[in-house]
C-alpha cells in the first residue's frame, strides 16, 4: 500500500491533472500510459511499472530465492558442458523475447522425474528425467521457450502474489527494508516459499496455454523448427500417467494431450512454413551416464 | 542384486531404443498420406480417423509414417495421438501415483529419486547450488554466436492469439 500511496503522491505532484489521478490509480494509469500524456509529464516507462507492480530487482531476487529452494531439492548435474550448453540455447531463445536484458540462467538438475521449472526473474531449471527424452534440439528450445513465456508473461509472480493475498505487500516490504538495511543475515521471504510451493499446486490453466502458444512463437523467431515442443508434448503424451516420474508434472499441467489439442487450435498452419525453414541442429549434448 | 538391475537397465535401454525409431501414434482425423512433407506434395494414400501408424521420423509440421499395410508416407504431426486416447484427462492415475512416490522411488536405474511433492515444499535453500547455477550464465554474445554456428538465425514471429478449444 506503501507504495501504491507513495506513486500517487509522485504523479499528483508532478501536477497534470492531480486531483483527478490521486482519486482512481487505474484510471490515472491509463491516461498515462499515452504517448503524448508520458511526453508530457517526463515520465518514463519505468515508473509507470514500478506503480503498477513490484520492480525487476525485487522480481529477481524472489525468484532467487525460489531457485535455491528448487536446488535444495534436486542439485544441478555435475557437467559443466551440459550447462553451458543449456545456457547458450536458453539465453539465444530469451534474446526473442519482450525482456532480454533479465538475468536469464538455465540448470540441468539432477532429478529423474521429468519435469521444468521457471521462476520469476529469469531462471529456468530443467529436470535430467525430461531432458534424456529430447529427440533433438528443437525439443530441447521448445521447452526452453515454454519456460521462457511463463517469466516473459509473469505467471509466476501473478501466482505468488494470489497466493500470499495481503501479505504480499507486507513481504516485499520486508525485502526493500533489508535491500537498504544492507543486512548480512538476509531474511527468507515468504515469497521464497510460496513462490517453490507453488510448482507443487502448479500456475493457471490458461496460462499454460499461453506458454505453449508463446513457445512455439519464440522457437520460431530464434530460427527453431516450431513444433519442438509439439515432438515433447507427444512424447509427454506417451507416457503412462501412472509413472511416477511424471506424477508432479502431470498434477501440475492440464494433460499433454489437451495442450496439444488447444495449440493445434492456435496454431493452425500458420506455423508450417517455419516448420520448412526452422532448423534442428544436430548437435543435442548427449549426457554422460 | 546389482547385475540383476544392471540387466533390466541395459534391456530396457535396447526395447527404449528400438521404440525410438518407431513411435506407435493414432490418427485424430482422416487425412491424406503425401509422398513428401508438404501440404501440396502428392497423395499416396488416404487415412482414416483412428487408424494405426508407427512415427518414424519427424520434419517439421510433418511426421513419416508407416502404416500396417506397409506403405509408409507423410502426414501432418498435429493430427496424431501418441497417447493411449483412453481420457483426456491423465489426473486419475497422476494422483493415484503421488502416494506412490514416497516409499517406492520413481526409477531404479537412475539412482536418483524423483522430486516428489513433499520434497519441494519442504526444501531448504541451497546457496552453494545457486551460485554453481550462476557461473553458467553466459554472455549474449556468446548466445548469439553459438545459434550462428548452428545456423539458427533470427527472424520476426508475432504471438498467436488463442484460438477454438473447449477448455
Amino acid at each position: 500500500m506503501k507504495r501504491i500511496l507513495t506513486s500517487i503522491v509522485m504523479i499528483s505532484s508532478l501536477g497534470a491533472t492531480g486531483a483527478a489521478l490521486a482519486f482512481n490509480l487505474n484510471d490515472a494509469l491509463n491516461k498515462l500510459n499515452d504517448p503524448d500524456t508520458q511526453k508530457a509529464l517526463g515520465i518514463g516507462k519505468k515508473m509507470l511499472e514500478s506503480a503498477k507492480e513490484i520492480s525487476e530487482p525485487q522480481e529477481i531476487d524472489i525468484g532467487d530465492g525460489i531457485a535455491s529452494n528448487l536446488l535444495g531439492a534436486a542439485p544441478l548435474v555435475r557437467d559443466d558442458a551440459l550447462q553451458k550448453y543449456v545456457n547458450r540455447i536458453g539465453l539465444w531463445l530469451a534474446l526473442q523475447t519482450e525482456r532480454p536484458n533479465l538475468p536469464w540462467r538455465f540448470g540441468v538438475t539432477d532429478d529423474a522425474d521429468v519435469n521444468a521449472f521457471g521462476t520469476p526473474g529469469g531462471t529456468i531449471l530443467i529436470t535430467r528425467g525430461l531432458y534424456e527424452k529430447f529427440r533433438n534440439e528443437s525439443e530441447l528450445a521448445g521447452v526452453l521457450a515454454h519456460e521462457i513465456a511463463h517469466i516473459v508473461q509473469k505467471h509466476q509472480l501473478k501466482a505468488i502474489k494470489s497466493a500470499l493475498g495481503r501479505e504480499w505487500q507486507a513481504d516485499i516490504a520486508v525485502a526493500v527494508a533489508e535491500k537498504k538495511g544492507n543486512s548480512d543475515a538476509k531474511k527468507s521471504l515468504k515469497a521464497y516459499t510460496a513462490g517453490t510451493e507453488l510448482f507443487a499446486r502448479g500456475l493457471d490453466k490458461g496460462d499454460e496455454y499461453e506458454a505453449d502458444r508463446m513457445g512455439v512463437v519464440i522457437a520460431a523467431r530464434a530460427g527453431y523448427n516450431p513444433f519442438g515442443l509439439v515432438g515433447s508434448l507427444q512424447t509427454l503424451d506417451a507416457v503412462n500417467a501412472s509413472d511416477g516420474a511424471v506424477a508432479l508434472m502431470f498434477k501440475t499441467h492440464p494433460a499433454p494431450a489437451k495442450r496439444l489439442e488447444m495449440l493445434t487450435a492456435a496454431m493452425g498452419t500458420q506455423m508450417d512454413q517455419f516448420g520448412d525453414s526452422g532448423k534442428e541442429p544436430a548437435r543435442l549434448y548427449v549426457l554422460k551416464k | 542384486m546389482r547385475p540383476i538391475i544392471f540387466t533390466s537397465v541395459v534391456l530396457a535401454g535396447l526395447v527404449l531404443g528400438t521404440a525410438a525409431f518407431a513411435e506407435p501414434g493414432t490418427l485424430l482425423k482422416a487425412d491424406s498420406l503425401r509422398a513428401k512433407p508438404f501440404g501440396d506434395a502428392e497423395v499416396i494414400g488416404t487415412l482414416k480417423a483412428k487408424d494405426k501408424v508407427d512415427i518414424t521420423a519427424r520434419k517439421g509440421a510433418w511426421a513419416n509414417v508407416q502404416i500396417p499395410a506397409g506403405k509408409s508416407g507423410w502426414i501432418r504431426v498435429l493430427n496424431i495421438r501418441t497417447g493411449s486416447g483412453k481420457s483426456g484427462d491423465s489426473g486419475v492415475g497422476a494422483i493415484a501415483s503421488l502416494f506412490k512416490t514416497g516409499s517406492s522411488g520413481n526409477t531404479v536405474s537412475t539412482g536418483v529419486k524423483g522430486l516428489s511433492e513433499e520434497q519441494l515444499t519442504n526444501a531448504e535453500p541451497n546457496p552453494e547450488e545457486a551460485k554453481r547455477l550462476s557461473k553458467y550464465k553466459n554472455t549474449d554474445a556468446d548466445a548469439r554466436n553459438f545459434a550462428k554456428q548452428a545456423k539458427l538465425s533470427a527472424q520476426q514471429v508475432d504471438y498467436l492469439p488463442a484460438n477454438g478449444g473447449s477448455e
